[in-house]
């Protein structure tokens, strides 16, 4: 195979306050063609400013170093003109956010058209024959439809496939990818993927592909480069690094990821599943991973909203629950003529006293909407929302405010959820002082003691959220979810802003605490293995239904909706054997659905 | 759309509406409907004071006198419009407003058309070389625009730019210094506009001062300023040169074809010179022949760029129909200057050509030509004063949405493409920045009118506001409520029309509504 | 500017590491918001300069000719008639002599007199100050109307905010010039602080719908809701979580609005429906002496100076908040200057690569 990129001593600089600093230093690598070299990092890293700096796209104040050769062409410091030849013909990159990549006034044919007729002399119907041709590529249905569609009239996963194609259009040596796949759910990425996949086969270029999830490297890499701050601290093939990683910042990089079905032992999932009627499936490491290729069709039709409960979450307890859903459906209330919104159907959940409670979907579930109606914050509309035996809805103002006293919630993103123009000992102060009338020395002690309890300095509680790390801020945030001692708590996504390793920290002092305190918990989240973790049950939602409910080990390893297996199969793991073996049964689990239906 | 459309109308009358009826109870409050009889010693006075309140009919309560007036308005939807009387001078108020309304939308919209198009353009200059010396200064003279008294302005404008400006024209007498200085600030404008490294900003600078002074003194010294024409050289000059920036602005220099449509356009425009000015010689022109012969132009010009065939021919046939817009403008001028010498001469001109009060020359015996010669000459300062404020506004405006849209990540993309900066410019960042200057649009069109009350003023040009100010200080309310209800029409109007403008160029509106 | 570092979008989101700080953020490490804002403030050169000047302008005007009962330093008022020093009453100020004056002075009338002898510098301090406190006065009424009636519309939604912003509505229909009018005829001459608060009743509206646009945005933020959760009122979600993160907004607006309201107040007092002789206001001079511009000047130039250096000061401090409220707002440099100081660095820069050589 022959080399297409060539990176010596590559670094990036900005300039920031009155001085360079440095982004990345001494990046060397080499991709060939038709290879998949991950670069992988947490933020900061300056894993996407080392390939924009390929590009020559780094922002005015970067400037770029070294010595980067596309075949024999060197590209650090090219002329402007020079690299416009350069872009989108032989580099060409994939954006993480396809919504704000591509132009909203523009159609996608257009600007797809648009990239082919810079670089080439092919005639506008020609070229639009070609971008459909793409189009066709990058499997969108009805190309010709969509040819004349602005991108907001598209999905997220088209919107990406749009992106694919433009970046193919012109047939280019070297494809970056950016987080590709980041902004997209969990079941459109594998779709993603695999398209990406595919058209590796296909085109023979040589991808760079950025990303900060080892799942996503494990399924597409066959070389990988860690960074941390700048630096490269490791460099080998995919199975040297997640085999036998030698940079302990790689070790605890793999060991921070979150595995699906760490939490029982694969023998005891083989036996439980070997247990159920239907053997078609395949367990890859105890995990439900697809089906064999001569399975018949699922018991369930993939489009049904029947709930299904699983052996171990039959039979109803005696005991008051902490959050009880009988047949609650959930609306946004409508805005100016819009009408109002149904994000939540007839959902049954219940949750006792001290117990956690995972919920994953995928967004516009309305997993997200069920926490938000379990604070109070909006109404449910049928059914009944019991908190500890109380229908909230029933409450007067009054006995509202003392509910409130008891429940709480953590919310996603961390640097929203803080009022940014107040000390962060005063917002977890603010609950201590509305209900218990805390005022200066004891509400200081409280305030300090909360501290102690997400590890965090005594020191901090003066400062902003903005002077605090992700990782710090949702500290801060559970610190105020628990000043009230609530025997609930609501914690919305509470780690997907954050790192892989700071996350894991994170779960860890929430363990800690719920063990500690004994409250009640819904844990939301997208990521199946993160719910896992920490969860006794696992509810799976879709399009505001909740369709399956059971222990871990029964959603992971015998799932019975076809969407939550769908869901399962689609999560990519970080082991890239596994991540194959997963791969295959997969593909039979879509071809099974495809005959199907 | 249409649904859409509607509804807002309907929104806006309904606050027309309430706005009318507040309005008529404040302005009741505040005329003094006695105001020339308070001093009074006559001796029927208390007859005086009752005959007056009889014909202002000022013992019916308020709010009747208000639904009467609104029963007059609503009139005008069966062609019986009743406005009311203007009771110092008994004219009917409709009478009043014949005129008025077009001279103010007259005004107002020459105003906003070459604000938009140079506050657009000098703001997109302006944002794309942020924090420059160039755009440094453009910031300060658009502020110091912007905290001009529009006042003040128009009186300066009187003084230096009419008074001054038509003794100068009387004695044109430079001195040389002055147009160094001139020369050397144009030379300094085109080389922070255009920017570059040191070697082009010499360049630039060099050529630009140099071009300038030539011309200068061309105008100075062949005592063109004193019979300003353009003629068949001018006008191939100035076409020429037009259309080689359209197509760098369209498509860029490197597409042949399109330049070749621009130019092939200018050449058959100036084969088309002679017939015209026989045509305009020979026939009476009026506005509707004009436009129709700007859209035989235009024709012409798409077909020059549709008859060249290659890939893009949509690309030549909008350069060629552009260059033939801008060059059936020029062709206008060169022939309305014709009429300059006589126009001077004039026994009302009496070679003072630039005017300082009114929207015509009484009585001039003018034919068309002329006439559109003499309504720019009056048009000039009052759009000026109205322009040095609007454009300031565009200005800041479109720079601050130029900074933002080349700010986002499709930017990037189009970067990512390979496609040439001008391309990025003008098709990916522009398109969007104009976007949200359509909702300043409304708003600076109501400022506008405003501006317009004081510049009217100033200008005696015999306009909405004229009559709004003077209905005021005579404390007539018929004339004042009709000022109201048609600047309420005109706002309405307005944001009409920025709806729709806002629609045609984001199509997340125009899709999902 | 934003300088971004492109990262991927979510990056945004996705928080650097536990002690670890993203280059961005470098230059405001350890500083408080309003320290930020400050520091930025203080960049803006030109909003510097617009501050200290409006300051001097206030300081001046109010001691030269004292307020109420307390006398100025200046031995003239502005009402009274002395005798006719120069021809025409011209100024008596005159340039040093290296700019083509007589030698620097001041002179009895600095800035000349008018027909009947009055102190045109006593005049001019004199409506300054009546306009400057008419601006202010306008300038809070607007303030504290636009932010309740735009709070009340974001907070609350639904009718309250259909009904408010139908009223907004209304009054961006018509001119504030019009309006203004009608209501300074109303008050008809009065006062200059009636005339002042009637105009604050006016020059609201673009207030408050920016202060509802930030409010239908706050309303929507993670920390609104954490305090409802924990059971704040609404008045105290407002005031305390609200307000604090829209003051951005209202600081700039309220500049802005000010920038109008001296615009505004003068043209009214030109067209004579706002201050009316005998009070002085700068437009009201102006009005009173447009027509012997072409006789004597400077009783023109003088009061229109100072609106116009006024309304620019303003402006200027105005852009100088914007710029340091927006977040987003970053200076990068030109390129000579970052190669400048690029080179003065170029020791350490040459270490830190040879460093990185090595590794």
């Amino acid at each position: 195979m022959n080399t297409i990129l060539t990176v010596r001593d590559l670094g990036v600089e900005f300039w920031v306050g009155d001085e360079w600093f440095t982004a990345a230093e001494g990046v060397n690598y080499e991709l060939r063609a038709g290879e998949v070299l991950a670069i992988v990092g947490e933020s900061g890293s300056g894993k996407s400013q080392t390939s924009m700096s390929l590009m020559g796209l780094l922002p005015r104040n970067g400037r770029a170093t070294g010595s980067a050769r596309l075949g024999d062409r060197e590209l650090i410091g090219a002329s402007e003109a020079e690299l416009r030849r350069v872009r989108g013909n032989e580099i060409s990159i994939i954006f993480q956010e396809p919504m704000t990549a591509l132009n909203p006034v523009y159609t996608v044919g257009f600007q797809i058209v648009e990239t082919l007729r810079v670089h080439t002399d092919l005639a506008p119907h020609a070229a639009k024959e070609r971008a459909l041709e793409l189009m066709r590529l990058v499997e969108i249905p009805e190309p010709e439809r969509r040819f004349g569609h602005y991108p907001h009239q598209l999905s997220g996963g088209q919107r990406q496939r749009i992106m694919i194609a433009q970046a193919l259009a012109c047939q280019p040596k070297l494809l970056i990818a950016d987080e590709p796949t980041t902004a997209l759910d969990v079941t459109v990425q594998a779709e993603i993927l695999k398209l990406m996949r595919e058209l590796r086969e296909k085109i023979d270029s040589g991808i760079i592909l950025i990303t900060h999830d080892m799942g996503v490297v494990a399924d597409m890499a066959d070389r990988i480069l860690v960074m941390k701050r700048g630096k490269v601290v490791e460099h080998g093939t995919a199975q040297e690094i997640f085999t036998d990683p030698k940079d302990d910042y790689t070790k605890q990089l793999l060991a921070a990821v979150p595995h699906l079905g760490a939490s029982f032992s694969a023998a005891e999932a083989q036996e439980a599943a070997q247990a159920q009627e239907d053997d078609s499936a395949v367990l890859v490491g105890g995990v439900f991973a697809g089906v064999t290729e001569d399975a018949s069709g699922p018991a369930i039709p993939l489009e049904s909203n029947e709930l299904f409960l699983h052996d171990s979450v039959r039979g109803t307890p005696s005991t008051t629950p902490a959050l009880e859903l009988k047949g609650a459906s959930i609306e946004y209330p409508k805005q100016g003529r819009g009408p109002a919104f149904r994000a939540a159907h007839a959902v049954d959940l219940r949750i006792e006293g001290g117990e956690v409670v995972g919920l994953v979907g995928e967004s516009g579930s309305g997993k997200t909407t069920i926490g938000r109606a379990a604070v109070g914050l909006l109404p449910v509309v049928e059914g009944t929302l019991e908190i500890d035996g109380t229908d909230i809805a029933r409450l007067n103002r009054k006995r509202l405010r003392e509910l409130r006293t008891r429940i709480s919630i953590v919310f996603q993103d961390p640097g929203s959820s803080l009022n940014p123009r107040l000390p962060v000992g005063e917002s977890i102060g603010e609950p201590l002082f509305l209900h218990e009338g805390l005022k200066g020395a004891a509400l200081s002690a409280r305030v300090e003691s909360l501290l102690d309890s997400v590890e965090l300095p005594r020191s901090m509680r003066n400062r902003y959220p903005h002077e605090l790390s992700g990782g710090q801020r949702q500290r801060i945030g559970i610190a105020r979810s628990l000043a009230l001692d609530p025997m609930l708590l609501i914690a919305d996504e509470p780690t997907s802003a954050l790192d892989v390793s700071v996350q894991v920290r994170v779960l860890e002092l929430f363990r800690q605490l719920q063990e500690e305190k004994g409250f009640a918990c819904l844990f939301i989240s997208h990521d199946l293995a993160v719910v896992e973790m920490l969860s006794a049950k696992i509810a799976v939602m879709r399009h505001g239904y909740l369709l399956e409910l059971g222990s871990p080990r029964e959603i992971i390893s015998t799932p019975q909706h076809p969407y939550t297996q769908r869901l399962l199969a689609a999560v990519p793991v970080p082991d890239p054997e596994e991540q194959r073996r997963r791969r295959t049964a997969r593909d039979a689990l879509l071809e099974q659905e495809q005959t199907v239906s | 759309m249409i649904r859409f459309i509607l509804r807002r109308m309907l929104a806006s009358a309904a606050i027309l509406l309430v706005l009318t009826f507040a309005v008529y109870h404040l302005l009741d409050f505040a005329m003094d409907y006695f105001f020339d009889l308070r001093a009074s010693t006559s001796p029927n006075i208390d007859q005086l004071f009752e005959s007056r309140r009889r014909l202002l009919n000022l013992d019916t309560p308020v709010t009747l006198r208000y639904f009467d007036w609104l029963a007059g308005v609503g009139g005008c939807f069966i062609g019986q419009c009743d406005l009311g009387t203007a009771w110092v001078s008994g004219q009917e108020v409709t009478s009043q407003l014949q005129g008025a309304i077009a001279n103010t939308v007259k005004l107002v919209t020459a105003a906003t058309l070459i604000s938009i198009v140079m506050g657009v353009l000098i703001g997109v200059i302006s944002a794309l070389r942020q924090y420059t010396g160039f755009d440094y200064v453009i910031t300060f003279v658009s502020f110091l625009l912007y905290s001009l008294p529009v006042f003040w302005v128009a009186v300066l404008l009187k003084q230096y730019g009419a008074i001054e400006f038509n003794n100068f024209l009387n004695n044109p007498v430079v001195s040389w210094p002055v147009v160094i200085v001139f020369a050397v600030i144009a030379g300094l404008f085109w080389m922070g506009a255009i920017g570059g490294d040191a070697r082009r900003r010499v360049i630039v600078f060099a050529s630009a001062t140099v071009v300038t002074f030539a011309v200068t003194a061309y105008v100075l010294l062949t005592g063109w300023l004193e019979s300003p024409r353009i003629g068949l050289i001018g006008t191939a000059l100035v076409s020429a040169g037009f259309a080689v920036a359209v197509t760098f602005a369209s498509t860029g220099l490197r597409n042949r074809r399109a330049l070749a449509a621009a130019l092939i356009t200018v050449v058959v425009g100036l084969l088309l010179y002679m017939p015209l000015q026989n045509l305009f010689y020979y026939v009476e022109m009026n506005i509707p022949a004009m436009l129709g012969l700007l859209l035989i132009a235009l024709v012409i010009g798409a077909a020059i760029g549709i008859a060249l065939r290659g890939p893009d021919r949509s690309a030549s046939a909008r350069t060629g129909a552009l260059t033939a817009l801008l060059m059936s403008i020029v062709v206008f001028c060169d022939r309305v200057l014709q009429e300059w010498d006589r126009y001077v001469a004039m026994p009302q001109i009496n070679n003072r050509p630039i005017a300082t009060i009114g929207a015509a020359t009484p009585n001039l015996q003018a034919d068309f030509w002329m006439g559109m010669l003499d309504s720019f000459t009056h048009l000039l300062l009052p759009s000026i004063a109205l322009i040095l404020i609007s454009f300031a506004l565009y200005t800041r405006y479109e720079r601050a949405s130029m900074l933002e849209v080349m700010n986002q990540d499709y930017i990037r993309t189009a970067r990512a493409k390979g496609l040439t900066e001008r391309t990025v410019v003008m098709r990916h960042g522009l398109r969007n920045a104009l976007i949200p200057v359509t909702s300043v649009m409304a708003v600076d069109i109501v400022t506008l009118i405003g501006g317009a009350v004081i510049t009217e003023t100033i200008f005696g040009w015999s306009g909405m506001g004229k009559l709004f100010i003077d209905s005021m200080n005579r404390n007539e309310l018929d004339p004042v409520m009709a000022y109201i209800l048609i600047t309420g029409l005109l706002a309405i109007a307005a944001t009409l029309l920025a709806d729709f403008l806002y629609g045609l160029l984001d199509p997340r509106i125009r899709v999902t509504s | 500017m934003t300088t971004f570092i492109p990262g991927p979008r979510g990056q945004g989101a996705e928080q650097p590491g536990d002690s670890q700080d993203s280059i961005e953020t470098k230059d405001i490490a350890g500083l408080s918001q309003g320290q930020i804002v400050l520091r930025r403030f203080l960049r803006h050169k030109g909003a510097l300069v617009g501050l200290i000047t409006i300051a001097c302008i206030a300081l001046f005007c109010y001691s030269a000719v004292g307020v109420g009962p307390i006398p100025g330093w200046w031995q003239y008022n502005h009402y009274s008639s002395n005798p006719v020093l120069n021809p025409q009453g011209a100024p008596t100020m005159s340039l040093p002599a290296w700019l083509g004056g007589d030698g620097f002075a001041i002179g009895q009338h600095p800035f000349g007199q008018d027909d009947i002898g009055r102190d045109n510098f006593a005049r001019v301090m004199k409506g300054t100050q009546i306009s400057l406190m008419v601006m202010v006065v306008i300038g809070v009424v607007g303030l504290v109307i636009g932010s309740v009636i735009g709070a009340l519309a974001g907070f609350y939604r639904g009718w309250l905010d259909n009904v408010l912003m139908r009223i907004t509505d209304g009054f961006i229909i018509l001119p504030t010039l019009v309006v203004g009018a009608i209501l300074g005829k109303m008050v008809g001459g009065a006062s200059a602080i009636a005339l002042a608060l009637a105009l604050g009743l006016i020059l609201w509206p673009t207030l408050a719908r920016l202060v509802r646009g930030e409010f239908l945005g706050l309303r929507e933020r993670e920390f609104v809701d954490a305090a409802r959760v924990t059971g704040a009122s609404d008045l105290r979600i407002m005031l305390k979580h609200m307000f604090p993160n829209s003051m951005g907004v209202i600081i700039v607006n309220t500049s802005l609005l000010m920038a109008q309201a001296i615009v505004l107040e003068t043209a009214l007092s030109f067209l004579g429906f706002g201050i009316t002789s005998p009070d002085v206001s700068l437009g009201q001079l102006i009005n009173e002496y447009q027509s012997s511009f072409a006789t004597r000047p400077w009783l023109f130039w003088w009061p229109g100076l100072f609106i116009i250096v006024i309304a620019l000061c303003i402006n200027f401090v105005g852009d100088g908040l914007r710029d340091a409220f927006d977040p987003r707002q970053k200076r990068v440099p030109s390129k000579r200057v970052m190669d400048r100081a690029a080179r003065r660095n170029a020791k350490t820069a040459g270490d830190a690569a040879g460093k990185g050589a090595a590794s």
